[in-house]
């Protein structure tokens, strides 16, 4: 039998990582809202955000986070001037597999700067303090926990409301909807797809501060496992609208707090292969995504 | 200000791979006015509308607004040129607003306008007005079609292309499609008409080209609207 | 006559080229033969991921689930009796207690991996695009965890070791020739076809009567059969195997081989392979020191770093691949 516990405290945790992850899904939606491009290299922004953070640790705190921002937006821009710009219109196989040489690529080159002391990892430790505890309602929670939730739950309404309320917002709502149409009423994709591209960025910077703070060792595969979860969790929920695939990021970021928190390490040995058979049971049942109705991807004009 | 047409193609070639959909076609457009082209399907009309707004390449030619070539360019830069088209089936944002899908056609508005009110577009289609905050998906076909030109013409364009808009609608809605080309033509645009409904168009338009298979055939005017053996030998013939 | 000879032409220059590396392999030191080898076991394992990804057109991320399986089944079936019930305790009896020769291990890893590829593809094989894409990675990540932890089908997450090592430049070439013989047939069948023209346009391919979701059924279960095939060879190249050897890492080299070779022709995957294990062995040396002309000395982990700059150069540049996704053509 599984003896399952799930405390105040796991809970918290849970929405925590659905808060951070949420915040991942968007920057991974955008992108592909105005690109149809899956970006696998995502987490490798996060890797580049961290590791900045663990390189600038004996700054003062704010400046080494605005470092990490300005890192992280400069290789988001980099990435999709020289991969996904030339890449436009190109089969959706050819731009998956660009990305994912792309991921393999950064990650080995983190490698080869990290191991130039000799270690592999850096430790970022001007937030750490943030890792502390702290007693909410007699619930114990760890002071990141509820800063990752208010940041995510700021992030996404000021995101809403460029979107809706701004002419860029609506501008890149059109590109993501039918970009043909879009541009033969004067909406200019190169400036869109940038400013797509500069939101992703500062996403993930964000996320990079916020998980440097409660994983303080940086190595180049920093976030790759969550990247991929997260990748997952956006194709489930519905990678076609903004909204399907943040709920989709927030839950699987949830169940995996919970299910982690809530299982004995024994019986979490095969957890991989249940939510991973869970994937694929509904991708089979909805493949538009598990919170998309009806219709699939609507094809790039 | 220059005296030269606000629209004018020049030899235009347009390819499909090997196969030509627009050969040697040359036509003006000046304020003021409109000019229809007609003919049978896949003549290669919404090609030309299509390779003038920079949506497909020209192999050859020239096309140019007010004197200035714009062959080769990007759709938003002909856009933001002064060019505004109004595409075949339409093409708004069902899950957009109706006041957002206007929203939408002022990023054609040149800079040097600072006008970005819908006020003109609301007087033109008051039906428009009072829909503003529907979903556009929700109109009927005929609204649909008013908020298409409608889009188009929040730009302020100096040339209006529309491909086929009676399509599709019901013959009463086709007949205020035409008033408002009229209204259109007096407010000085110069208008560029693909239609399907060819003795509408003649009797509309200034003058009218027929293109079939790709090639202009000939020009006939509104007096020419009555004398169906002509249209009809027009587009069967050559 | 010129019906005959072009398709002879397309199967022959991929298997010249595999027999002149074969023999190749046997003339240099013994510590450079390994990277023959391993060039000829690649052009297996990526020809048989590029029966299903090239003829379908579908991207598949989890074709190196099969090559796991039949690594691992070959692997655990040729250890010798006296040594398994020592090593392996836990695995259940008619692993534990029956040991098989080389040659029925091979075909004991096709088995194991065209079966898990049919139960896995008939479900799978609805799914197209990035939802295919998930779901097979889904499939690598499943294989990957259950052979990680259940021990009683395997090692877990120690090495299983003591596998003889019989794969040597005979059986290398042999089985990849194997491996180039069976896809072309299979390709020029008319299964194959009817499957290339589902790649191009499904919509059409369905309305001639065209079964799309059989016919990929069928692919899949061939290049899982096929992949189980390249594990077996694998396992006896290498005396040894981890469940990390045939995981992401695996899964990148031989996505990239395929794409750098090109995705659509058999030509472009043998081509693929070779140059980039050809490549990736001298940045493996380079990465020890090694003497060109002039001294190279790369630092460790570069490999990856090229292998990855290279296929995206590739991707960007000529999609199509370095053959153009087409097959061996005499020019005249």
């Amino acid at each position: 039998m599984i003896y399952a516990v799930v405390d105040a405290q796991t809970l918290a945790d849970a929405v925590g990582l659905g808060a951070v992850y949420a915040l991942m899904a968007v920057g991974i939606g955008l992108v592909f809202g105005v690109l149809r491009l899956v970006n696998f290299a995502y987490g490798q922004l996060i890797m580049a955000g961290a590791y900045t953070l663990a390189f600038t640790s004996h700054w003062r705190v704010g400046w080494s986070i605005a470092a990490c921002v300005v890192v992280v937006v400069a290789l988001s821009l980099v990435m999709d001037r020289v991969v996904f710009r030339p890449l436009r219109g190109s089969s959706p196989a050819v731009m998956l597999v660009a990305t994912f040489a792309i991921a393999f690529m950064l990650q080995a080159i983190a490698l080869l700067v990290d191991i130039r002391d000799n270690t592999i990892g850096e430790i970022a430790t001007s937030i750490a303090p943030l890792n502390q505890p702290t007693t909410v309602h007699g619930v114990e929670v760890r002071k990141i926990t509820i800063v990752a939730v208010i940041v995510a739950a700021v992030a996404l309404a000021l995101l809403a409301l460029l979107l809706t309320r701004t002419t860029i917002g609506l501008h890149m709502r059109a590109a993501a909807t039918d970009f043909g149409t879009a541009r033969l009423l004067g909406v200019q994709a190169n400036r869109v797809i940038g400013f797509a591209v500069v939101l992703s960025g500062i996403l993930a910077a964000i996320v990079s501060v916020i998980l440097t703070v409660q994983f303080p060792f940086v190595g180049p595969d920093f976030a790759l496992r969550d990247t991929i979860v997260v990748l997952v969790g956006v194709v489930v929920g519905g990678i076609d609208r903004l909204w399907t695939a943040t709920l989709g990021g927030f839950s699987i970021g949830f169940a995996t707090g919970v299910i982690n928190g809530a299982l004995p390490t024994e019986q979490t040995v095969f957890l991989p292969s249940a939510v991973f058979a869970l994937v694929i049971l509904v991708l089979l049942l909805r493949p538009a995504g598990l919170f998309a109705w009806g219709r699939g991807p609507v094809e790039r004009v | 200000m220059t005296d030269a047409p606000a629209l004018s193609v020049r030899n235009l070639e347009v390819r499909y791979g090997a196969v030509p959909a627009v050969r040697n076609v040359s036509l003006d457009v000046a304020r003021g006015e409109i000019v229809g082209l007609i003919g049978p399907n896949g003549a290669g009309k919404s090609t030309t509308l299509h390779a003038i707004m920079g949506l497909v390449p020209a192999r050859e030619g020239d096309v140019t607004v007010a004197g200035a070539s714009v062959l080769g360019k990007a759709p938003e830069w002909i856009a933001r040129r002064g060019v505004a088209l109004v595409p075949e089936g339409r093409r708004i944002y069902p899950d957009f607003t109706v006041e957002e899908n206007l929203r939408l056609g002022l990023a054609g508005l040149r800079t040097t306008r600072s006008n970005r009110s819908l006020t003109g577009a609301y007087e033109l289609f008051p039906v428009l007005h009072d829909f503003r905050r529907r979903h556009a998906g929700l109109l009927s076909g005929g609204q649909q079609q008013q908020l298409a030109i409608a889009r188009a013409l929040v730009a302020q364009p100096d040339v209006l292309l529309l491909d086929e808009p009676s399509l599709g609608l019901a013959p009463s809605l086709v007949d205020s499609v035409f008033e408002t080309l009229a209204k259109i033509r007096d407010g000085g645009f110069a208008v560029l008409l693909v239609e399907q409904r060819a003795q509408r168009t003649v009797a509309l338009a200034n003058r009218t080209h027929v293109l079939s298979n790709g090639e202009l055939r000939l020009t006939l005017g509104p007096e020419d609207a009555g004398d169906t053996e002509k249209m009809v030998s027009a587009y069967l013939g050559g | 006559m010129r019906r005959y000879l072009d398709p002879l032409v397309q199967v022959l220059a991929p298997a010249v080229l595999v027999v002149a590396v074969g023999i190749w392999s046997t003339l240099v030191s013994s510590s450079n033969e390994i990277y023959f080898l391993n060039a000829l076991v690649s052009v297996a394992i990526v020809v048989a991921i590029y029966v299903f990804i090239g003829n379908s057109g579908v991207l598949s991320f989890g074709q190196i689930s099969f090559v796991a399986v039949g690594a691992f089944v070959a692997g655990i079936m040729t250890i010798p009796l006296e040594s398994k019930t020592g090593v392996l305790p836990q695995l259940f009896p008619v692993l534990r207690d029956h040991t098989v020769g080389n040659l029925v291990s091979l075909l004991l890893a096709a088995g194991a991996g065209g079966l898990f590829a049919f139960a896995v593809g008939l479900p799978l094989m609805r799914l197209s695009g990035l939802a295919a894409g998930i779901a097979t990675f889904a499939v690598l990540e499943v294989t990957h965890n259950i052979l990680r932890e259940w021990t009683k089908i395997g090692p877990g997450a120690t090495t299983l070791s003591l596998v003889p090592e019989t794969t040597d430049a005979l059986q290398a070439t042999l089985g990849a020739l194997v491996v180039i013989g069976l896809a072309f047939l299979y390709q020029r069948s008319r299964l194959g076809r009817r499957l290339r023209a589902s790649r191009e346009d499904p919509a059409a391919a369905r309305g001639v009567g065209v079964n799309v979701h059989r016919e990929r059924l069928w692919a899949f279960t061939a290049s899982g059969a096929l992949a189980g095939f390249a594990g077996g060879l694998l396992v006896h190249l290498l005396g040894s195997i981890t469940t990390e050897q045939v995981y992401l890492e695996l899964t990148f080299v031989t996505l990239a081989m395929l794409v750098i070779g090109g995705l659509t022709s058999l030509w472009g995957a043998v081509v693929g392979a070779l140059v980039v294990s050809g490549l990736d062995s001298f940045l493996t040396e380079a990465e020890q020191g090694v003497h060109v002309g002039f001294s190279i000395d790369l630092p460790q982990g570069t490999r990856l770093i090229f292998l990855g700059a290279i296929m995206a150069v590739v991707v960007i540049v000529r999609p199509s691949g370095l053959t153009g996704g087409r097959e061996f053509r005499l020019v005249r």
